[in-house]
């Protein structure tokens, strides 16, 4: 996997390789916008991360640039402005994600990694899977062990983004912007008590814990088994 | 409304005055020249009739009573105006000639032989010009013999000059009025509509959008200078504006970016301590990093919606959904408190608003109440209309707001004293609702729930027919 970083703050940028090598990524690097665009277009990479304030090109004309001419390697916004409008327009331009400074680091490999399972799962399946724990989406029905349980519509949209996004870190914030759709700024924690309410509901007969929470960075759905 | 708001307007009032004192002055000036042109004719009747008597009593004492008689017949003869009536009496008051029969009744003499009519007289030949009753000037002339001569003359000729004089003035002073009343509703009307295009344009701008500019079609006029120097003071306005967005801007990557960086070092920090003590004191640096970027990302946010440039992302939106989905995020949070939520939503309620902040508003507003109402306890949210307007209520049995903090609450970092050490927070949930509501121009109002707090929302409706 090939991960082309274009940002211009040299500390951020050593940060994010680091981490990103450390995942298992190999990450080239470019500066300035100019020579960013000139990377992303030459070679072949599966994701970019670009920062949205650039010297001489910045992110956003980087990304149209790339659309236009008929490139569509996923492209994740690293901003510090912080506000929908942004976003909107960052999506607009054709970006995939956008990330407000300051990130985690966990969040910003939690998205790479979604961008990419997003790219991968191109087919719609009509079942998932997790261990026992099975989504089947025509039927919309959730059994885990064969044994079928009731969800609110609510809870079965939150596991199904867990269960799509399985094995990976999903922060809150994504879990706020994908499954209830609403861009903001909890002051309190709302999401853990929905999720231990579905834990309690997957999880609570059975030994095998398929729902943890990943500290300082959100939750996960794995079959501990496989990892 | 417009005409109402016209009556009251100063130009409009400061014409009237100037119509009525104008008016005023033009009475009195009608008097002054009525009065003087009565006089001067009255003068100059009693001179004519002064000249006739005198040339009666010279045909008197030389002529014959025949000769007198065919004098006066051929005197009474000419013209009305110029007719005048003649009388002749003895000693004993008896008629000898005249085409009078009599001394008018009504009459007394006055000094130097003249009759003087009662006042009344005169009067109503002044007001019911109409009627032409005849009105007499009168001179008596004793003889030496003992006779009586009288002569008369209509005043009605010097009275009907000084009524036209009068009626011509009292004309010209309706029309005076009337131009006046008009031409100033009219001035007023300009100087008006102006005026309250300035105004308008001004609330707009401070509603929010300083682009907003007032039209200046040229530089000639007060009003004109005016404005424009209105628009130069908020080119200046928006530009500081403009610098000051730009220097938070500035700050959020300056500072926001070190940050992060202090925060990332902690994380690889935390997987380098193999002392779950140190792992552990390093998680609560890394939180209060965490905290602190919180801050300091809510103070920014707050400063961008105050500056009203998100409106780009108004779009119409069912109350209703929002607040379901508000409630269907923190009920089990309620839940857990054992509190118990019940709410009642009004369908079809649309207003144009920003999606994710006014679901961020009402959100810090649930959880406040739920923070801050005790297990067991009860909260409830309704959506109703109210005119033409949308209320939202949140009315939790909770601690309540001290009647001293219900202004201040809406400040930056304000917390009241007794919930700083018991809930965790930074003291902005309540400025950011403020600044939602401020930029949906909606109104906010804090009151007591008996027990509690009782938070009321008022937003404007968007209108059905347009939207369809």
């Amino acid at each position: 996997m090939r991960i082309l970083l274009v940002e211009d703050d040299q500390s951020v940028a050593d940060y994010i390789i680091q981490g990103l090598k450390q995942s298992g990524y190999s990450v080239d690097h470019s500066a300035d916008g100019k020579q960013g665009l000139v990377q992303a277009t030459g070679e072949n990479y599966d994701v970019l991360v670009v920062d949205r304030m650039l010297p001489n090109v910045d992110g956003l004309t980087i990304i149209q640039t790339l659309r236009a001419s008929g490139n569509k390697t996923p492209v994740l916004i690293l901003s510090a402005l912080g506000e929908v409008d942004d976003r909107v327009q960052g999506l607009k331009a054709g970006g995939d994600d956008y990330l407000v400074k300051p990130f985690a680091f966990a969040e910003l490999l939690a998205r790479i990694e979604a961008i990419l399972r997003r790219q991968e799962s191109g087919l719609t399946e009509t079942k998932l899977k997790v261990a026992d724990l099975e989504m089947d989406l025509l039927a919309h029905k959730v059994t885990r062990g064969g044994e079928s349980f009731n969800l609110q519509p609510r809870e079965y949209k939150l596991l199904k983004y867990l269960m799509t996004h399985a094995g990976q870190v999903v922060t809150r914030t994504m879990l706020l912007e994908n499954v209830w759709e609403y861009h903001f700024d909890p002051q309190t924690n709302v999401i853990d008590v929905h999720i231990s309410r579905l834990r309690h509901k997957i999880d609570k007969d059975f030994d095998k814990q398929l729902l943890s929470t990943v500290r300082g960075a959100g939750y996960m759905l794995h079959d501990p088994e496989m990892a | 409304m417009l005409n109402s708001k016209l009556l009251f307007s100063y130009t409009f009032r400061f014409m009237w005055g100037y119509v009525v004192a104008l008016s005023v002055a033009t009475v009195v000036m009608v008097m002054a020249i009525h009065t003087y042109f009565s006089y001067g004719f009255y003068i100059s009747l009693g001179d004519a009739i002064e000249d006739e008597m005198a040339a009666f009593e010279q045909t008197y004492s030389g002529n014959s009573l025949d000769e007198v008689n065919a004098y006066i017949s051929e005197r009474a003869d000419s013209n009305w105006l110029f007719r005048y009536s003649y009388l002749i009496l003895d000693r004993e008051q008896n008629k000898i000639a005249g085409n009078l029969d009599e001394i008018p009744q009504n009459s007394r003499p006055h000094k130097g032989g003249w009759l003087r009519f009662h006042a009344d007289l005169l009067n109503s030949y002044f007001i019911d010009f109409g009627s032409m009753v005849p009105a007499y000037v009168i001179k008596l002339s004793n003889m030496p013999n003992g006779d009586v001569l009288l002569v008369a003359r209509s005043s009605n000729e010097s009275m009907a000059i000084a009524s036209a004089v009068m009626r011509a003035l009292m004309q010209t002073m309706v029309v005076t009025i009337l131009l006046g009343s008009v031409g100033g509703a009219i001035i007023a009307r300009k100087s008006f509509q102006q005026i309250d295009k300035v105004n308008r344009s001004l609330k707009k701008i401070m509603t929010g959008n300083l682009s907003e500019r007032i039209d200046v079609v040229h530089y000639r006029g007060e009003i004109n200078q005016l404005a424009f120097s209105i628009n130069l003071m908020l080119e200046k306005i928006e530009s500081l504006m403009e610098g000051v967005k730009q220097v938070s801007d500035n700050i959020a990557h300056d500072l926001r970016t070190p940050l992060t960086r202090l925060r990332n070092h902690l994380c690889q920090l935390q997987e380098r301590v193999d002392n779950a003590n140190d792992a552990e004191a390093v998680g609560e640096l890394i939180d209060e990093a965490d905290a602190l970027l919180s801050t300091f990302n809510a103070l920014l946010r707050i400063a961008r919606i105050e500056s009203g440039n998100r409106r780009s992302g108004f779009a119409p939106l069912d109350l209703k959904i929002i607040l379901q989905d508000v409630v269907e995020l923190y009920e089990p949070l309620a839940l857990d408190k054992s509190i118990s939520m019940h709410y009642d939503f009004e369908d079809q309620l649309i207003t144009n608003g920003d999606r994710d902040l006014l679901f961020q508003a009402l959100a810090n507003l649930v959880d406040n109440a739920i923070k801050y109402t005790p297990d067991d306890g009860r909260i409830n949210i309704e959506l109703e209309q109210v005119g033409n307007k949308a209320r939202v209520t949140i009315a939790d049995s909770g601690i309540g707001i001290p009647k001293e903090d219900a202004d201040k609450v809406f400040r930056r970092f304000y917390r009241i004293e007794s919930s700083r050490s018991e809930q965790p927070g930074n003291g902005l949930g309540l400025s950011l609702v403020l600044a939602v509501l401020n930029l949906h121009n909606a109104d906010v109002q804090l009151s007591d729930n008996q027990p509690g707090l009782r938070v009321e929302i008022e937003l404007g409706l968007l209108n059905r027919t347009t939207l369809a």
